[in-house]
C-alpha cells in the first residue's frame, strides 16, 4: 500500500520526464526527493533510468 | 609524424566522420563539404597529440565545422527549411502514447540484461545507427550535437535558436524514440 502511495506522488511520465532533464540541468530539491522516491519503489522507471545512462555510454562507444 | 602515414591514418575515420555529419546536417553534398575540410584541417594542423584517441580529435574538428555550416544555413532561410519544422519536434505530447491515461508506462519498458556486452559488437553499432537515423531530422541533430559532439546546452540553444525547455523536450523525445528503437530491433531479440 505504501509503495503504491509512494510510486504515486508522481506518475511514471513525470519521473521519466525528470530522469531525462537530469542529465542536462541540476533538478530542485523536491524533484530530486520525488524522483528518488518514485525511482525507490517503480521497476519500470528504474529499467528506464538506467537505459538513458547506456545511451550515454553507447553514445561514447560511437564516438570511439 | 610523417604526412603520408597519417593521411593513412586519417582514411579509415572518413566513413564515421561522414555518418556523423549526415546525422547533423542531412545534406549529403554539405556533410561531404565538413568532412573534406576536417580531413583537410586535421592534415595541416599539429594539434593531435596522441593523448586522445584520433577518432575523439577528429570529433573535436569536425564539431566546429558543423556548427559553422550550421551557422551559415541559418542565414539563409531557404536551405534552413531542408531540416524540417523543429517547432513539430517540440511537442512533449507526442510521447503521451506511451503512457496509459494514469502517466504509467504502457508498455513497460523490458529488461535489458546486461546492455554494456553489445557495444562490443559491431551489429550492434549498426543498430544504433539505424535507430539514430529514424529519429526526425532535428531530434536527430540536437542529440548528437549533445551526445557525440558533447556540445553545452546554452551553445546549442544559441545555434539553434531554441531555449532551455524546447531542448529538454527535444532531448527526451530523442531518448525515448532511442531507448523505444533499441528495445525493439536488439535488446528484445533475446526473449
Amino acid at each position: 500500500m505504501i509503495r503504491k502511495a509512494i510510486g504515486h506522488i508522481i506518475s511514471c511520465k513525470d519521473a521519466s520526464r525528470l530522469v531525462s532533464r537530469r542529465e542536462e540541468a541540476t533538478l530542485s530539491a523536491w524533484q530530486r526527493l520525488v524522483l528518488r522516491l518514485h525511482l525507490s519503489v517503480c521497476a519500470a522507471c528504474s529499467r528506464f533510468e538506467r537505459q538513458v545512462a547506456f545511451l550515454r555510454n553507447a553514445m561514447q562507444k560511437y564516438r570511439q | 609524424m610523417a604526412t603520408a602515414d597519417f593521411s593513412r591514418d586519417l582514411e579509415p575515420q572518413r566513413g564515421y566522420l561522414l555518418r556523423v555529419a549526415r546525422l547533423q546536417l542531412r545534406d549529403e553534398a554539405l556533410a561531404e563539404d565538413v568532412v573534406q575540410e576536417t580531413l583537410l584541417a586535421a592534415l595541416a594542423g599539429s594539434g593531435f597529440s596522441g593523448k586522445s584517441s584520433l577518432r575523439t580529435w577528429l570529433t573535436g574538428i569536425l564539431k566546429h565545422k558543423i556548427v559553422d555550416a550550421i551557422r551559415k544555413k541559418q542565414r539563409e532561410p531557404t536551405v534552413a527549411s531542408a531540416f524540417g519544422d523543429i517547432e513539430s519536434e517540440m511537442d512533449i505530447e507526442d510521447f503521451d502514447a506511451m503512457f496509459n491515461e494514469r502517466g504509467g508506462w504502457d508498455p513497460k519498458p523490458a529488461d535489458w540484461g546486461n546492455p554494456e556486452e553489445a557495444l562490443n559488437q559491431r551489429q550492434f553499432l549498426d543498430v544504433m545507427d539505424l535507430c539514430l537515423e529514424k529519429l526526425p531530422p532535428n531530434t536527430a541533430r540536437v542529440f548528437m550535437m549533445r551526445e557525440v559532439m558533447e556540445l553545452e546546452t546554452d551553445e546549442i540553444c544559441k545555434e539553434l535558436t531554441i531555449n532551455a525547455n524546447n531542448l529538454w523536450v527535444i532531448l527526451y523525445r530523442a531518448r525515448m524514440a532511442l531507448r523505444q528503437c533499441l528495445e525493439q530491433t536488439w535488446f528484445a531479440r533475446k526473449d
